[in-house]
C-alpha cells in the first residue's frame, strides 16, 4: 500500500516538476525570440525588401501546390499566387488524382491545354498522367498525376516539373501575403548557405479575403479556430523563433516552405512514407549538410507569410492532431541518432532533444499527470486542495506562456488591430488552458498509441470556401 | 516521500500565487503594450499632420514654412527628418535631394546624425548613414567609407546603401573592393554597382586582372555594369583555369552581349568538358543570329546533361529562324532531346 502511495506521489511530483520546467523553458525562449523578432523587424526595412527587386539575376521561384479535392479553394489560391509581387516565378499545381472536379475546374478557368513538357524526374512519385499549360496564364503549369496517397508524393512530382532554382511548397488552401516570396527569398540572397526558409502561418478563418488576399484580419467566430490562433502564435513565436536564432530549425511548416531545389533533390525529396513530411524533410536537410560538415542555414520569418484554414469541427481537428502526433513521433524515432549528438550542432544538442523531451513526451505526461493526480486524490494519497492547486498552477503557467506569445505577436506584427479582437485573444489564451489543452493532450495520447501500434490514416478535413 | 510531499504542499500556495502573478502580468503586459502603441501612434499622427504640409511647402520654396520648421521644438526634429528624408528612398530627383539637404542643414539635422554615427547602438549608426546617403551629403563620404568596416553587419550594409545613394565617385574604389564581401547582401552589392553603372567598369576590369583570387566576383559585377569594352577580357576569363570562373565569364557575356569574336568563343565553350561551362556557353548564345554554326552546335546538346540541354533548348528558341529550324529537325528525335525540342516549338505557339 505504502509503495503505491509513494509511487503515486512521486509521479505526481515528477509531473509537477516537468510542467514547471516546460513552462519555464518556454518563457526562457521569449527573450531569444523577442531579440530575433526585433532584429528581423529592424532589418526588413522597406529598403531591404526592395533589394530583392534590385538583384540583377533573381532566382526563379517555382510555387508547387499539391491539390487533392480542392475545388472549393483552388481557383482563388491560384489567382492569389499569380498576383504575387515576385518575378520570375511559375506556379506548378499538382492535381493528385482528385476525385472531385478540381482538374475540370482548372481546365475551364485557366484554359488548360496539354503540353509536351520535358523534365527529368530525380524524385520518385506516382506516374504523371499529363502536363498542362494555361493559355490565359503563361506562368501556370498543371501536373495531373495518379493519386499517391500522400502530399509528399504530389510535392515530389511538382518539384520534378519545377524549373526554378528555388521551390516554394504551399498547401492549396494557403493564401500568401503579397510580399511572401520576396521576404522568403531574402535569406537566400543574404547567405549562400541558406537551403530553406520557413514562414509564420496565420489562421484565415474569420478574415476577409478579396482576390486571393487577406484584406481584413479578424478573429474567427469558431472557438476551435480561435484556440488554434493562440496555439500557432505559441508555436511559431517561441520555439521555432528560438530555434531560428540558433540555426536549429527542425520544422518548416507544409503551409509555406521555400527550398533550394538542388538541396531537396540531394536528400531525395519528400519521403512518401513520412507522416509529417515537412518535419522529416527539414531534419533530413539538417542531417545531410551537417554530416558532410557543409554550411547550412534554415531561416525562419516569424511574421505571417501565409494564411491557412484551420479545422473548425472537432472531427477534422482530431484527425489533424492524431496525424501531427504520429508524424512527430515518427520523425523523432527515425532521427533518434541525431538527438544529443554533438556532430549535428545546435540541432543535435538543442532543438531535437527539446522536441523529444517536451513535444514528444508532453501529451503523454500531461494526460498521465491529470489522471494520476486526480487518481491519487481519489485514493486519498493526495489531498484535494493540493491536487487542485497543482492543476491550477500548470493551467495558469500555460496561460502565461500563451499570453507571452500573444504579446510578442502583437508587438511585432500587429495582426489583430481591432481592440475587441485583442481582448478576445487574451481571453482565448486564458480559456485555452481550461479544456482545449486537456483535449489536445488526450488526442496526443491517442496519437501516440496509434504511432506505437502503426494504426491511423491521413484523415480528412472539411474544406470551407474563404469568406469574401 | 511523505516529507517531500509535505514540503511540496507547503510550497504549493506560493507556486499558485506565482502562476497567478505570471498570468496576470502577461495579460497586463498585453494591455499596456497595446495602449502604449495606441498613444505612440496618436502622437506620430499628430506630428505628421502638423509637419507634413509644412515640409511640402518648404520643399516648394515657401520661406514661411521653412521658418516654421526652424522654430519647431527639438523633440520634433526626428519626426521632421523622417518626413523630409524618407521619401528620398523612392524619389531620387536631384532637385528634391538638394532642397532636402539644404533644409536638413538649416534644421541642424546633420549634427544630430553625426552624433548618431558615434552611438554605440548599431541602428542609430545605420540610420545616420542612410540619412547622409539619401540626402547626398557628400562631405560625409569619408565617414560612410569608414563605416564599411563597422563591426556590425547591418551598419556595413547601411554604409553601402548610403554610398550607393550618395553617388560620389570618390567612393567608387571603396565599393568595388567590397564586391566580394559576402557579409554584405548580394542584392545590396549589386545595387551599389548598378547605381554607378559603367563608371565602375574600368576599375572592375583592372581589379579582375590584379586580384585573381576574387576574379569571380568582379566578373559577377561586370555582368551588371559591363559594356562592349568588357568583352575581350571576359573572353579571356572563359579560358581561366577555374571552372566556376569560366562558367561565370560566359554568364557575364550573356548579359553584356556578344560580337562575332565572343560568339566564336561561346561556340567553342559548348565543347568544354564541364557541364556548367557548357550550360553557360549555351546561355551566352541567347538570341545570337550572327555568323557561325551556333544553332547546329546547340542542337547537338539537346541530349546533353539536363542543365546543358535546357539551356541549349531555350537558346535555340531565342535564335529566330535558324534556331527554329534546328528545333524542327530535332522534334522527331526520341528521348528527352526530342521532347525538349517539341516543348520549345510549342511554347511560342501557346503564347500566340
Amino acid at each position: 500500500m505504502s509503495f503505491w502511495r509513494d509511487a503515486f506521489i512521486a509521479f505526481a511530483l515528477l509531473i509537477t516538476a516537468y510542467f514547471m520546467l516546460w513552462n519555464v523553458s518556454q518563457m526562457a525562449m521569449s527573450p531569444l525570440a523577442a531579440i530575433t523578432l526585433w532584429r528581423q523587424r529592424q532589418r526588413h526595412t522597406r529598403r531591404a525588401r526592395g533589394l530583392v527587386k534590385g538583384v540583377f539575376v533573381k532566382p526563379l521561384v517555382s510555387i508547387v501546390v499539391p491539390a487533392y479535392n480542392e475545388e472549393l479553394t483552388i481557383v482563388q489560391s491560384i489567382h492569389a499566387l499569380l498576383a504575387l509581387d515576385y518575378r520570375p516565378r511559375e506556379v506548378v499545381i499538382v492535381n493528385d488524382g482528385s476525385t472531385d472536379g478540381t482538374l475540370a475546374l482548372l481546365q475551364q478557368t485557366f484554359q488548360l491545354v496539354p503540353a509536351p513538357l520535358a523534365f527529368v524526374q530525380p524524385l520518385s512519385s506516382e506516374p504523371v498522367r499529363g502536363i498542362y499549360r494555361s493559355v490565359s496564364e503563361p506562368d501556370l503549369v498543371v501536373v495531373d498525376k495518379v493519386n499517391g496517397r500522400s502530399k509528399a508524393d504530389a510535392s515530389n512530382a511538382g518539384i520534378n516539373a519545377a524549373s526554378g532554382v528555388l521551390v516554394l511548397t504551399v498547401d492549396a488552401d494557403t493564401v500568401l501575403e503579397p510580399d511572401a516570396v520576396s521576404r522568403g527569398v531574402l535569406p537566400f540572397l543574404e547567405d549562400p548557405a541558406t537551403v530553406a526558409t520557413g514562414g509564420g502561418v496565420g489562421i484565415a478563418n474569420g478574415c476577409r479575403i478579396e482576390g486571393g488576399r487577406v484584406v481584413d484580419i479578424a478573429l474567427a467566430r469558431s472557438w476551435f479556430a480561435r484556440f488554434q490562433v493562440v496555439e500557432y502564435m505559441r508555436s511559431f513565436l517561441l520555439f521555432r523563433l528560438a530555434c531560428a536564432s540558433q540555426n536549429a530549425v527542425v520544422i518548416i511548416s507544409g503551409a509555406f516552405g521555400l527550398f533550394r531545389r538542388e538541396a531537396v533533390i540531394a536528400v531525395g525529396g519528400y519521403d512518401q512514407t513520412a507522416i509529417g513530411e515537412d518535419m522529416d524533410l527539414t531534419i533530413r536537410l539538417q542531417r545531410h549538410f551537417r554530416m558532410r560538415r557543409e554550411p547550412i542555414r534554415i531561416a525562419f520569418d516569424a511574421n505571417p507569410l501565409c494564411w491557412t484554414q484551420a479545422p473548425e469541427d472537432w472531427q477534422s481537428l482530431r484527425s489533424q492532431r492524431y496525424r501531427w502526433r504520429r508524424g512527430l513521433l515518427q520523425s523523432l524515432w527515425r532521427y533518434r541518432g541525431m538527438i544529443g549528438n554533438p556532430r549535428f550542432g545546435t540541432v543535435g544538442l538543442g532543438s531535437l532533444p527539446y522536441m523529444a523531451f517536451f513535444e514528444g513526451l508532453g501529451p503523454v505526461i500531461e494526460g498521465g499527470g491529470y489522471l494520476v493526480t486526480i487518481g491519487a486524490a481519489m485514493l486519498g494519497y493526495l489531498n484535494w486542495k493540493y491536487c487542485g492547486m497543482m492543476i491550477a498552477v500548470s493551467v495558469l503557467f500555460g496561460a502565461a506562456v500563451t499570453l507571452l506569445a500573444v504579446l510578442l505577436s502583437d508587438a511585432t506584427s500587429r495582426q489583430y488591430l481591432q481592440r475587441r479582437d485583442l481582448a478576445l485573444l487574451v481571453a482565448v489564451a486564458i480559456l485555452e488552458s481550461f479544456g482545449y489543452r486537456q483535449l489536445n493532450a488526450f488526442w496526443g495520447c491517442v496519437g501516440t498509441v496509434q504511432a506505437l501500434t502503426g494504426k491511423g490514416g491521413w484523415g480528412s478535413m472539411k474544406r470551407q470556401a474563404f469568406r469574401t | 516521500m511523505s516529507d517531500l510531499l509535505v514540503e511540496f504542499e507547503r510550497l504549493s500556495p506560493l507556486m499558485l500565487w506565482m502562476a497567478i502573478a505570471a498570468a496576470v502580468t502577461m495579460a497586463a503586459a498585453v494591455v499596456v503594450e497595446r495602449t502604449a502603441f495606441g498613444v505612440q501612434q496618436a502622437l506620430n499622427l499628430r506630428v505628421t499632420k502638423r509637419y507634413r504640409p509644412l515640409v511640402q511647402r518648404a520643399l516648394a520654396g515657401d520661406e514661411t514654412a521653412r521658418d516654421e520648421l526652424l522654430g519647431s521644438p527639438a523633440r520634433h526634429r526626428l519626426a521632421i527628418a523622417r518626413l523630409l528624408i524618407e521619401p528620398l528612398i523612392e524619389d531620387r530627383d536631384p532637385e528634391r535631394i538638394a532642397k532636402t539637404r539644404a533644409i536638413a542643414r538649416e534644421l541642424s539635422m546633420f549634427p544630430i546624425a553625426n552624433r548618431y554615427l558615434r552611438s554605440w547602438v548599431w541602428w542609430r549608426r545605420a540610420l545616420a548613414l542612410r540619412a547622409f546617403g539619401l540626402a547626398q551629403a557628400t562631405d560625409h563620404t569619408p565617414q560612410l567609407i569608414a563605416a564599411l568596416d563597422d563591426p556590425h553587419p547591418d551598419v556595413r550594409a547601411a554604409a553601402l546603401d548610403g554610398l550607393a545613394d550618395m553617388h560620389d565617385l570618390t567612393a567608387l574604389q571603396a565599393i568595388i573592393v567590397r564586391v566580394h564581401d559576402i557579409s554584405l547582401h548580394r542584392g545590396r552589392r549589386g545595387a551599389a554597382i548598378k547605381s554607378f553603372g559603367s563608371e565602375c567598369e574600368q576599375f572592375l576590369l583592372e581589379m579582375s586582372e590584379v586580384d585573381s583570387e576574387n576574379r569571380l566576383n568582379y566578373i559577377h559585377a561586370l555582368a551588371i555594369c559591363g559594356t562592349a569594352r568588357s568583352r575581350p577580357v571576359l573572353c579571356r576569363w572563359t579560358r581561366d583555369t577555374r571552372i566556376d570562373v569560366r562558367a561565370t565569364a560566359f554568364e557575364a557575356l550573356a548579359y553584356v552581349g556578344l560580337d562575332d569574336e565572343s560568339a566564336r568563343v561561346a561556340i567553342e565553350g559548348l565543347e568544354s568538358d564541364d557541364p556548367r561551362v557548357r550550360a553557360m556557353a549555351a546561355y551566352a548564345l541567347r538570341g545570337w543570329q550572327g555568323p557561325g554554326d551556333a544553332a547546329a552546335r546547340l542542337a547537338k546538346h539537346l541530349d546533353d546533361t539536363w542543365a546543358v540541354a535546357v539551356r541549349a533548348a531555350r537558346t535555340l528558341q531565342s535564335m529566330g529562324p535558324a534556331g527554329a529550324a534546328e528545333l524542327q529537325a530535332c522534334a522527331s528525335r526520341p528521348g528527352i532531346g526530342g521532347l525538349l525540342a517539341r516543348q520549345m516549338l510549342w511554347q511560342p505557339e501557346l503564347q500566340r
